[in-house]
């Protein structure tokens, strides 16, 4: 139950991420501020890797009140990336006699790990390293959304699929050589579930609030109950890395698991079930990952995996340092992967020369949203909670110049949150606002908004001009966009304020309802709607437009709790798609959020990785760092 | 006045009169959008066309053949010819812009947002630096002629601005402020921002300079003879500092440009789609402008035209070689 929400900057800024859960989620949000704004008293170690340029400091002031806030916005930025690639490969190529062994593969980091304990740092370096250096339960196949045997090798669910048995692999062992248990399970789940930590994956790991339940019988066997009905099921443990209590229960015990696996007493020391360890450290430079030797996994032909010996993460201050390094060639791919479609003349050119593998993942997951303040609307601007306003504005802005200017053609144009690349989940039904000025027209007509004054310009009963102002970041995709929007909405006679702020103060606005809009991002880590609840549910910290509602304020949003609530414990996909389908619906009738286009997302790689399948959702390649490989492996050891 | 300052001033003068009369000069509104046409290079003017027949000043329409390549082609079997007086000085067909500078990144005209932007840019950049060295060289003229714990008092207080981490203060201020501001309000702000802060490395160097300059001969003799201190700074000491000034301000004038562009990342530069040079520079550094569309540079250009004329005018000084000027 995971929706795994990051920002990045367009503009060279630093990734992050954190874990939300449906229902009671607030700390999740909240412990993503706080890393967003900067070290907490309470857990020092805490990223701050916003999406700010990393030369302008975050006001104290603006952290101290948003660490003092329970809520905290969980915005993210969505890489708009890039199409128009013709590469027909999905995955890239192997070499002709198979995967090359040896080697290392070299990948950019945005921002300066803080830790390596994923339990307590959400941050994109935290994340990358978690991936690569430890294991999950199961695991969700980012390519085929199918869920994987991984450290349990089989499950059986109970005949109300409440109550899954998992049954441990046999004969696997930490990095350091230390048989793995079921005791590092309930180890796992008991630092996630600590109180003490607040650990975003504890939190992720909930249905309705309540944490699972999980027992031991034996070392090989683990019973996960379910508080409520959960049709995802396992899924949720996507997200758990299994961590050794044999290393880190001292820890846990004496209250010092924060500081354990820091990135000056960590690396070297860390044991793990994932397919490389962390062997060094360089601040404001490089982190290596050296081989597991004590991998568990196989390849299809039974020999050993990882392929890769070495994977470097070279830290890279921003986005155009990122990509300039990845044209030289000093970096084989981007850890936050996707390119920017400025960025695609220059890397085409090099693709044309063979200098790069560009791959075409499809259409992106996670749009931009405009969305209204609906919990407090002055009311001087009463209409902005009117749905036929903001139909109207839907109408009013042309999506396709939004596409042929600000992505150069690398979008789609979309009207709701779910876009055409959540194949699964996409109802084709949902409504739609093709670029209609004269509905627009009538549409703001018919609730009392007109030309009054001869000036072309709309306004309300007391002649008061039509007015509101949008908040986004500065200086990247978003704000171009938003003045696009903005000159639409001139045109259809509404003055727009773009008002560009920085993330903290744009957060800060949010939480306090002090907007008119936000036109911001948000990334959802996993395509199946019973995992973004947060997003859908009219109690949830996400539900942007009205968060955290005691009661659900609108009989639609009413509706939609209800149908999720459906829909979560709906035993067929196809119910769940009919019920999800009408949820949209829903929403695209009284448009909260109003979507404007999806980036298509196109990768590049140097020519040298092999194994790759590239996945629209984070980590798009490093999914399965196990049978990444280089085809000039061994032989280019100086890399 | 000696030659370079002749041709100093005439191109202050064209930089008067182009701010002065933007609106005019600039063919399109500055946030007009042209979907069709992100990124197109700049288009040349022609007078004889591909059949050798000679033309009023006319363009080739462009067509997008490439997006993601950002790929243009002239069509060379239609003329657009250039329309004068017509509302503006000159300009393109409506359906068929002309960019003389090429447009940007959402199709607005590049040119007519130089022009237009000189106005807020330069204004708020001259403006501030005016601040900035009056403030400075009076800071540094009272220290460094008074020396003593006048002068310890003053260049503490410098020391005090400079480590001064400005952007805390700008955030502190934008959370005090609406949250939507008018250009005016905009305006005012950024020039008392950035005059406040520009002020303390021009007091440092005029104080260096008046250390020196007081011992000579020339500010002795003139004590001696019964100048009072004012007279002193003013006539003798003061002037001894201007080329460090000019230098000062042409370091300041581009740096402040610049810095309107960064403080619109935390909410206090032009709101959108107001356009500025250094929010226009901030987003060619984005669009890889250098490389794929070096049109975007072209508030660049216009910055160093503006600080070459404040370099020729400022004196009679060589400013940079900080000798006279006519030897």
């Amino acid at each position: 139950m995971i929706a795994l929400l990051s920002s990045f900057d367009y503009d060279g800024a630093r990734q992050h991420r954190g874990i939300s859960t449906p229902g009671a989620n607030r700390l999740a949000a909240c412990r993503l501020l706080r890393q967003r704004v900067g070290p907490t008293r309470k857990n020092p170690r805490k990223s701050d890797d916003g999406d700010r340029p990393s030369n302008w400091p975050v006001s104290s002031r603006v952290a101290r009140a948003c660490r003092a806030r329970y809520v905290c916005p969980l915005f993210a930025l969505i890489l708009a990336a890039v199409s128009g690639c013709r590469s027909s490969e999905l995955s890239t190529r192997q070499g002709a006699g198979g995967p090359v062994r040896g080697g290392a593969l070299v990948a950019s980091l945005r921002s300066e790990p803080r830790t390596f304990n994923r339990y307590i740092d959400n941050s994109a370096a935290a994340d990358a390293t978690a991936a690569l250096t430890q294991a999950k339960l199961v695991r969700i196949n980012r390519k085929t959304e199918e869920l994987e045997p991984w450290l349990a090798e089989r499950w059986t669910a109970s005949p109300d699929g409440r109550t899954f048995t998992l049954t441990l692999r046999q004969g696997v062992t930490f990095s350091d050589g230390v048989p793995f248990t079921s005791a590092d399970v309930l180890f796992s789940f008991a630092a996630a579930y600590d109180p003490k930590l607040q650990s975003n994956l504890g939190s992720a790991l909930r249905v309705e609030g309540k944490p699972l339940q999980i027992a031991a019988p034996d070392p090989a066997t683990i019973v996960i109950t379910l508080p409520a009905p959960f049709t995802p099921g396992l899924r949720l443990l996507d997200n758990l890395p299994i961590i050794p209590k044999h290393q880190l229960d001292p820890a846990l015990k004496a209250g010092t698991f924060a500081d354990a696996w820091g990135v000056t007493n960590g690396p070297g020391h860390m044991a793990g079930l994932g397919p490389f360890v962390v062997s060094e450290y360089v601040p404001g430079q490089r982190v290596t990952l050296t081989r597991n030797t004590r991998y568990w996994r196989k390849d299809a032909s039974g020999g050993a995996l990882p392929y890769l010996d070495r994977v470097v993460f070279e830290i890279a201050s921003g986005q155009d340092a990122e990509v300039q390094r990845l044209e030289s060639g000093s970096i084989d791919l981007l850890t936050q992967a996707d390119i920017r479609p400025q960025d695609y003349a220059s890397l085409k050119r090099l693709r044309d020369r063979g200098a790069l593998t560009l791959i075409d993942v499809g259409t992106g997951v996670d749009p931009n949203v405009l969305w209204f303040n609906l919990a407090r609307t002055p009311p001087a601007r009463a209409y902005l909670q009117k749905s036929e306003f903001r139909q109207a504005i839907s109408y009013a802005v042309d999506r396709d110049a939004i596409v042929n200017s600000v992505y150069l053609g690398a979008a789609v144009p979309v009207y709701g949150p779910v876009t055409p690349g959540n194949r699964i989940w996409f109802s084709d039904a949902a409504p739609k606002y093709p670029h209609d000025p004269e509905r627009a027209r009538a549409l703001f007509a018919a609730i009392g908004l007109t030309d009054r004054n001869g000036d072309g310009m709309l306004e309300d009963a007391s002649g008061a001009p039509v007015r509101f102002s949008i908040l986004t970041q500065g200086g990247n995709i978003r704000a171009q966009t938003a003045t696009v929007v903005q000159e639409h909405l001139r045109q259809a006679g509404i003055t727009v304020d773009v008002v560009a702020l920085d993330f903290p103060s744009i957060a800060q606005r949010w939480q306090s309802r002090d907007y008119d809009s936000i036109y911001y991002g948000f990334q959802f880590s996993a395509m199946d709607p019973a995992m973004t609840l947060d997003y859908w549910l009219s109690s949830g910290s996400l539900h942007f437009w009205n968060p955290e509602q005691k009661t659900p304020a609108t009989p639609w949003e009413r509706r939609i709790d209800e149908l999720m609530q459906q829909q979560i414990a709906a035993p067929t996909l196809d119910e769940r798609r009919r019920l999800f389908a009408e949820v949209q619906k829903i929403f695209g009738e009284n448009l909260p959020g109003i979507y404007f286009i999806a980036p298509k997302v196109s990768i590049a790689t140097n020519p040298r990785v092999a194994g790759a399948e590239p996945a629209l959702l984070d980590p798009k390649i490093l999914w399965n760092p196990d049978t990444l490989n280089v085809t000039d492996g061994a032989a280019a050891p100086h890399r | 006045m000696i030659a370079r300052q002749r041709i100093g001033l005439t191109f202050a003068a064209m930089l008067a009169l182009l701010v002065a009369f933007a609106p005019w000069i600039a063919p399109y509104e500055p946030a007009r959008q042209f979907s069709t046409h992100p990124f197109a290079p700049p288009m040349r003017p022609h007078v004889i066309d591909d059949e050798a027949r000679l033309h009023a000043p006319f363009v080739y329409p462009l067509r997008l053949v490439d997006p993601l390549e950002r790929g243009y082609v002239e069509d060379r079997t239609r003329v657009i010819p250039l329309r004068w007086l017509s509302g503006t000085l000159v300009r393109g067909a409506d359906t068929e812009p002309w960019f003389p500078l090429g447009s940007d990144g959402l199709g607005r005209d590049v040119f007519s947002r130089v022009v237009l932007g000189a106005r807020l840019s330069l204004g708020v950049a001259l403006l501030a630096a005016v601040i900035a060295l009056a403030i400075g060289a009076l800071t540094g003229a009272l220290a460094g002629y008074a020396g003593g714990w006048a002068d310890s008092a003053l260049m503490h207080l410098a020391d005090l601005v400079l480590v001064l981490p400005g952007i805390y203060v700008v955030l502190a201020l934008r959370g005090a402020l609406p949250l939507v501001l008018t250009p005016r309000q905009v305006f005012t702000a950024l020039v008392l921002v950035l005059g406040f802060v520009g002020w303390p490395a021009a007091a440092r160097g005029v104080r260096g300079i008046f250390l020196i300059e007081r011992r000579q001969e020339y500010a002795e003799a003139a004590k001696a003879l019964g100048a009072s201190p004012l007279r002193v700074i003013a006539r003798h000491l003061l002037p001894a500092s201007l080329g460090f000034l000019a230098v000062q301000a042409s370091v300041l004038v581009p740096a402040f440009v610049m810095a309107e562009a960064t403080l619109s990342y935390v909410g206090l530069g032009f709101a959108p789609p107001t356009p500025s040079w250094g929010a226009m520079l901030q987003d060619a550094g984005a669009a890889r402008g250098g490389a794929d569309a070096p049109w975007l540079l072209a508030p660049a250009g216009a910055i160093v035209l503006a600080v070459f004329s404040i370099h020729l005018a400022s004196s009679g000084r060589d400013p940079l070689l900080w000798r006279d000027g006519e030897s």
